[in-house]
Parts: structure tokens; sequence; C-alpha cells
């Protein structure tokens, strides 16, 4: 006897089902014996076995109606929903024949639940083609016994016919015997037919009826297709066919166990295009890797101004010497860096990279050094982007010749390579005036140790127009060596962003154009010339090419290097007049130090950082209309400020925008209830999922409002060189000088770069 | 890599499960069943396209003969009608005798092909026929964690 509520609900089910199935049997039995012998002799001798075949049948399908399973759906593994649990949409659209069916996310059995599947709730489970809980059998109906509950409707109305009619004859052939024990059970058992006679004939008609259009119960009951094209149809004969000859689906719940007898033991075997980059899905970017497979590393790929954006992981470059990392190591530690572990990777677009910043040659050694590090700490953290992308820079000027040591001997992108450039050039900030002013190759390396950088010369090895850039580019910062203070690194930086892409670009400022065609006309002379006439032939390429670099990569020594280059007087501004070099020089360090300040005041404001304290700008702090700025709110999309600028911040403002993924989701907003488990993911995400339904543009501002540390420390860089020269001319935008008109858009998009990138490192 | 070579302990511990992927049902003709083909990402650097995709083509071939509505079902149909079912305790359906052959295709791509690169797949009749649920496992011998119950028992996980 049932003695919890469960249990009495049990119970309580059985009633109908049994109730249907006493009347079934005791009344078919009342029949055969009371009124089907009169038939048998009045009517035919047939009936009675027809009747017993007939009814043999109503309680076959009977049987099988109430104990077959109706195609129940076992729950999924815990692994199977993992990834979708807590971020997902409760609903899923997919194309059936050219309509779109949603699927729900059911949470009872973690699955989103497949076309015309629904869960019961009396029995708790999911069922394929659920069509209805039928009380009368106590069981679900559903894709493995619609039929032989449909082929029971119909048996039992024919039985029910049967059992009518001849009971009728029976009476009226007795009507004067009415009171007899015969004609009295005859009475009880048509009154009992009779009184099922109505519904069943009903419910058989209404299944006809969802047969012919091909539904379900659920899907007419729910009205699914009331006013569209139901794409599970296959026509009325169709569906009849379907319903009769289709093979019996398997049941899913208790099959055999089979012992599987397969071995895993490694080592592996590996797709024969091995790559051996290893795809690495940035979910939270929203980037994921493609196509690794077709991945080489190779130079090629990487001289090419490819640093726009990269759907694809660039190729890296082999491993570096361990010696070359161990004396960047070395050297790091000696100026008391960390040189945090930058890991590569593949799949971050050059955008996300964030330039190094470079304070002045004066700023004090920890500012650079606390500068560097952060690049190379935003590599390593969660934004694999800037991490790439500063390898990449890297790499693109190791390819371009650097061969100073170990560094400049891959040809690939490494980013073990592009690791111990970063440390370098965390290093370099420290060695500043140590370093030999290797200045174009070793944006980076150079600055690193001296000893890794060989002479300039190498330079002149490539002819690529990238290296021509660079090598045009190194100019200011060799002369910025020569003076001693880091300053070089700026130009290195924007250099090398340009490397691969900006060079090429028509460069914004009125002035670039004419440093563009200096830049490119004359890279091979100063090849070979030496150091010092090529640092200073390849000052004004430096500025030319910082006018070309990504804005990411322009902020840090515009305005270093033009006091630089207003010191060196270098020897290759004689095709530039004089004026116009100390007005883009002074154009670029307004710029930088703008860029710096806001970048610094927006990093302070958005993550809380602490003073940078790198680059003792005191004004950092009263940009405060920078500050304010959300990390979210982007400025105004800059202009086509070169095409690979322009790619790279749209490729930017598009990838920061995406990274929702409910954004990606489907029609409904909402997210499904998560496991009992808790998520161990991210608060962000749990934002997304518990909430069930944050709205997708709640979301990368909760984002932002997470920055890592990285980020924050990658965002800051860049601001701490703005000078506050900047800041009184940019209360805003726009710079009031009619010198560098472009400089508004520069710093704008630089401040969408930067808020982009600050959004991809949430 | 010569570092899963260090040593023949290291060899013979089981790997463990790094991840699993799951080939989703694809619904475009509706409930018949049938798996997406698409290469997923995860698996690019661990088998081949092509051999994923036939495997999956051929699965989808096998399924599409079970799920056939022909001649033999229909007999099928009308055998067991006219035996008031009691034909279900003696014979074994059609699609029943297609998933056995199924899951003998299934356990010798796993011994001829997944296995060696460190996959498994797993019968998707065991998932309701709902995905097909590749275990990926770590390429190398266990890094100090203890060997997974996947080694020898893949398919007869529940």
């Amino acid at each position: 006897m049932p003695t919890s509520g469960g249990e009495r609900i049990k119970a309580s089910s059985f009633i109908p089902v049994s109730t249907a199935a006493v009347l079934l049997v005791g009344s078919t039995t009342l029949f055969f014996v009371f009124t089907c012998p009169w038939l048998a002799v009045t009517v035919s001798i047939y009936v009675p076995p027809c009747s017993g075949i007939l009814f043999f049948f109503v309680l076959a399908n009977f049987t099988m109606a109430t104990f077959m399973d109706a195609g129940v759906l076992p729950m999924a593994n815990e692994d199977e929903d993992k990834d979708d649990d807590f971020r997902a949409p409760l609903y899923k659209n997919v194309d059936v024949k050219g309509v779109q069916v949603r699927m729900k996310w059911c949470a009872s059995c973690h699955f989103y639940r497949p076309p015309r599947c629904s869960h019961c709730s009396v029995c708790d489970h999911c069922v394929e083609d659920f069509d209805h809980h039928c009380p009368w059998v106590n069981n679900c109906i559903g894709r493995r016994n619609y039929r032989y509950f449909f082929l029971f409707l119909l048996s039992l109305t024919l039985h029910m016919v049967g059992v009518l009619s001849g009971g009728l004859l029976y009476i009226l052939h007795h009507l004067e015997d009415l009171w007899k024990l015969h004609c009295t059970v005859t009475l009880v058992v048509m009154s009992v037919s009779g009184l099922f006679f109505i519904p069943v004939l009903g419910l058989t008609g209404f299944h006809l009826y969802l047969v012919s259009r091909g539904r379900t119960t659920n899907e007419q009951v729910t009205g699914k297709f009331q006013g569209g094209v139901n794409p599970f149809t296959q026509g009325c004969c169709g569906n009849l066919e379907y319903l009769i000859c289709s093979p019996i689906s398997p049941k899913y719940t208790a099959r055999p166990i089979k012992k599987s007898t397969v071995r895993i033991i490694p080592p592996f075997l590996r797709p024969e295009t091995d790559i051996q980059i290893p795809i690495i899905k940035v979910e939270d970017n929203g980037i994921q890797t493609h196509d690794i497979q077709n991945k080489r590393p190779s130079t090629d790929g990487m001289e090419e101004p490819d640093i726009q954006r990269l759907n694809t992981p660039p190729p890296l470059p082999p491993k570096p010497d361990p010696n070359v990392l161990k004396s960047h190591l070395a050297t790091l530690e000696e100026s008391g860096l960390h040189p945090k572990p930058v890991t590569p990777s593949p799949g971050q677009t050059l955008q996300q990279f964030r330039p190094l910043p470079q304070s002045t040659s004066k700023a004090p050694p920890p500012s650079p050094v606390h500068q560097v590090a952060v690049a190379p700490e935003q590599q390593g953290g969660s934004s694999r982007g800037h991490n790439l992308s500063s390898e990449l820079i890297l790499g693109r000027f190791d390819q371009l010749a650097f061969p100073s040591g170990p560094m400049s001997a891959p040809l690939q992108l490494n980013s073990l390579t592009l690791n111990s450039r970063s440390l370098t050039l965390k290093h370099a900030y420290r060695h500043g005036n140590k370093l030999p002013a290797l200045y174009p190759e070793g944006l980076i390396s150079h600055q690193v140790s001296p000893g890794l950088f060989p002479p300039h010369n190498p330079l002149s090895n490539r002819n690529s127009l990238s290296y021509d850039s660079l090598v045009s580019s190194g100019d200011p910062h060799y002369l910025a060596q020569r003076g001693g203070p880091p300053l070089h690194y700026h130009p290195h930086f924007m250099t090398l962003g340009h490397d691969g892409s900006v060079l090429q670009r028509p460069p914004p400022h009125t002035y670039s154009p004419v440093f563009m065609g200096v830049t490119r006309q004359s890279p091979q002379p100063r090849d070979t010339s030496p150091r010092d006439p090529s640092l200073r032939d390849l000052t004004p390429q430096a500025l030319t090419s910082r006018d070309l670099s990504p804005q990411a990569l322009m902020h840090r020594d515009l305005s270093q290097q033009a006091l630089i280059h207003r010191e060196a007087s270098p020897v290759r501004y004689d095709n530039l007049s004089k004026t116009i070099m100390a007005s883009i020089q002074e154009r670029r360090e307004m710029e930088e130090r703008d860029r710096m300040l806001r970048m610094q005041a927006r990093s302070q404001a958005l993550y809380g950082c602490p003073d940078m304290g790198v680059y003792d700008i005191p004004s950092r702090r009263s940009l405060p209309a920078d500050s304010m700025r959300l990390p979210g709110s982007r400025g105004p999309t800059p202009p086509a400020y070169g095409s690979r600028e322009f790619m790279m911040s749209t490729g930017i403002l598009g990838y920061g925008g995406a990274r929702s993924p409910l954004s990606s989701a489907s029609s409904s907003s909402l997210t499904r209830a998560p496991r009992t488990s808790s998520s161990p993911l991210q608060s962000s995400s749990s934002l997304q999922s518990k909430g069930r339904s944050p709205s997708p543009a709640y979301l990368p501002p909760d984002r932002q409002a997470q920055p890592s540390s990285s980020s924050s420390s990658a965002s800051a860089p860049d601001a701490p060189p703005k000078m506050p020269l900047t800041h009184q001319r940019h209360g805003g935008k726009g710079l009031s000088t009619p010198v560098c008109p472009q400089i508004g858009t520069i710093e704008s998009s630089r401040r969408v770069y930067v808020a982009s990138h600050t959004t991809l490192q949430c | 890599m010569a570092t899963e070579f260090h040593n023949l302990q290291e060899l013979r511990q089981s790997p463990s499960l790094a991840t699993k992927v799951f080939i989703q049902r694809d619904y475009s003709e509706g409930t018949v069943c049938r798996f997406q083909t698409k290469f997923p990402s995860e698996l690019a650097s661990r088998i081949e396209r092509t051999l994923f995709e036939d495997t999956v083509k051929t699965l989808n071939t096998y399924y599409a003969e079970a799920e056939k509505v022909g001649g033999q079902s229909y007999m099928e149909g009308c055998l067991a009608c006219a035996t008031a079912y009691f034909i279900f305790l003696c014979m074994e359906t059609r699609y029943e005798k297609v998933l056995k052959k199924i899951s003998g295709y299934i356990q010798e791509q796993n011994e001829k092909i997944y296995a060696p690169r460190g996959l498994l797949l797993t019968d998707p009749v065991e998932r309701g026929m709902r995905v097909i649920e590749v275990s990926v496992f770590e390429d190398r011998g266990s890094s100090g964690s203890s060997p997974s119950s996947n080694v020898s028992s893949g398919i007869s996980q529940r």
C-alpha cells in the first residue's frame, strides 16, 4: 500500500488505466458470454471469431500502448552541457526543411529538446515525438508507441461498434425478455459501451485528423503549426504510411551495456598537417581559431601587412634559443622586472596589441620598465590578443631582420621568441641607455641587451617594404638611443606596428605622405651606412612610420621622438624641411602625450589601477573627460586613418562588440537554468546565465567592469606618456592647432582602440 | 614527442580525459536520424578532417538505412500486428539489427582510427541519438593525474 505522497500519486495514476482495463475486459467478456452465442446462431457463425480477433487486437494494442517505451530520451551526461549550462539561451533555433523550429532547453534532462520532443511532467522525462500522456494507459504516447495507441483507438472504436450493434440486435429480438439475465447483461454492456463510445469515437476522429495533418497532440494543442507550415508532415498518405509502416525506433533507456575493448594508449597520432600551434579557443574574446591546420609558420605571412585583423592565428616563429631567453630573463631580473611569461595566442589579432608605452627617456627607469612589464602581463593574461599582437609585432621586427643574436634568427614568428622579445622590451626600457642603437630592428630586442643586437646592418638584408619602413622608422630611435633615453623605443613599436601594415597606408597626417614617400624610397642606403648615420637616416622615416603606425603604437614616443629629432638634427632630414620636421615632432609629441594621458586616466577610472607611476605626467589625472568615458563607450570611430589602422580599429570594435554570447543567441535572450551545481565560471558568465534573461547589452559593460589586472595595466601604460601639453590641447578631441588636424582623429581612434582593447581584456 | 617515452610506467598509464566533443544532430531533413558532418574545430588538431567526416557520413548512411520506410519495415509491421506483437519477443526489429551493425562499425573505427589518435567515439544510441560523443584524451602519458577509466570501457559509459 502506498504510504508516501509520491506513492499515493502513483497509485492514483493507476485508477484510470485499471478502470479502462476492467471495463474493456469485463464488458467484452460479458458480451461474449451472453450475447455472442445468440449472434452466432442468428446472424453468422463468424461473428464471435471476428469479434474475438478484434478484441484480441484491441487488447494487444492496449498492452503495447501501456507498456511500450514511448521514446524516452535519457538524461544528458554532465559533460554534455557543461559548456552551455550557464551561458546558453533558453531556445535554440534549428532549420527543419526550411522552417525554423525552436528547440527548448530542458532543465530536467539537460539538453536541448529535439524537434517534436517534449518533456512529460507526469513521467518526468523527455519523450521523442511527444504526443500526450494518456491516463487511460498510464503512459506517454510518443514516437515508439503512437501507432499502437492509434491502432488501439481504431480497434476499440470498431470493437465498440460491434458490441453495440450486437447488443442492440439482441435486445430488439428479446424485447419481451428484457428482464432476463441475458438481456440485462446485454443492456448493461451496451450502456457501458454506449457511454464510452462517444469519447472514444471523438478521440479517434481527432487522431485521424492529426495523422492526416502530420501533427502531434502536443503540437495541435499548443498551436505550433496553426498558421504556418508544418515541416514534419509528409502529406496525408505519407503520414499514414509512416504511421503504419515505419520501423520501430529503438529504446534508448535500459540498453544492454556493451563493454568496449578499445584501449587508448599514448602517444597519439596527429593529423598530417601537423599544426604545431595548438588550437586555442578564445571563447571569451569571441575569436576562435580556425583553419589552424593550414597555418605554417612563415616569415612571408608576417612580412605581409597582416597586422590587420586576423581571423586565423598568424604563424609563430620557432622557439628562440634558450640562451637568448635566459639572457633576456637575466637582464630583466637585473632590472628588477618580473618578466611574465607571455603565452602565445595565435588566435589573437594584432589589433589587440597594446604598444608598450614608452615614456620619455627622462622618465625614471621604473616607468618604462613598468610599462614594458605591462605589456607582457597583458599578453600573459586573459587577453591573448595582446599577447599575440605584441608577439606579432615583435616577430615582425624579427622578420624584418633583427639579426641581433638569436632574436633575429627566426624568420617566423615564434611565440616564445615574441615572449622573449617582450621581455626584452621590458628589459629594454630598463636598459635604454645601455643598449646599442639597434633601434630599427630591435625596437624591443636591441633594447634588451646590447649583445643581442647586432649592428644595424642586418636590417639591410631585408628588402621588404616593411623592412624599409622599419629602417626608416628606426632613425629617430637610433638618435634617441644615442642620446641615451629609451625614447627610441616608441618608434620601434610604432614602426613595428606599421611594419606589418601601416606603412602602406596613406598617413593621415598632412605630413605623412611626404614622409611616406621618403620612407619608402630610401631604405637601402641606410642599411649599409654605419650605425649613426643609419640612425639618422631612419629618423625621418621613423617619423613617417610613426604616423602610419597603428594608433595603439603611436602614442608612446611621438613626443620623445619629436624631441629627439630636434636634438639629433638627423642627416636625413635633408629632404624634408626642418620646419616640417619640427612641426611633425611637435604634433607627435602632443598626440602621444594626449593619448597616454587618456589611456592612463581611463584605465584608472575603469580599473582603479594604481598610479602606474611610470610616467610622472602630472596631467594624467587632469583629463576627466577621457577618464570618465566608460570602457564600453568608444570614441568616435576614426576615419579611414589608414587601411590597417582602420581595419584594426573596426576589427576591434566588431570584435569587442560581438563578444557577448547572448548576442549570438537565438531569438530569446533568456538563458537556461543552470545546473544545481554551481558554476565555476567567472562572474561575468554567471551574470549571463543565472540571470535568466540578461540583456546582451548589459554584458559588455559588465565584462569591462571586471577587468583583469593585466588589462588594467595594459591600458595604463598607454596613458601615462600623455603630457600636459596634450591635455591642454585636448579638452576633448580636436586640437586647436592647425598643424595637426588629424590628431583629433588619431586620438579618437586611439581611444577607440584602447577602449576596445580594454574591452577585449575582460 | 620524446617526452612521452620517458618511462614505461608513464606509457602504461591510461590517458586522462581532456574534453568531450559533441556532434549534434542535423535536423534539416526532419526528425530522421542524421548527424552534422561539420568538422568541429576542437578535433582539428587530433584527427584529419576527411577521416572524421567519413565516419559521420557512414553513420548517417546506416541510420538512413535503419529508418527507411519500405518493404521490409511494412512486412515487419504486418507480421507484428498479425501475431499481436508477440513476434517482438522472438525477433529483433530491423532497426535493432542496423544498430548492431553501427555498434560494430563504431567499435572498429575506434580501434583503427580514433584510439590511436587519443579519441573515442560513443555510440549515439547511448545518448538517445542526440549526439555523437567524442571523448578527447590528453595527448601524453598521465601528467601525474590519476588514470581515467575511459581506457577500456569507453563505449560502456553511460
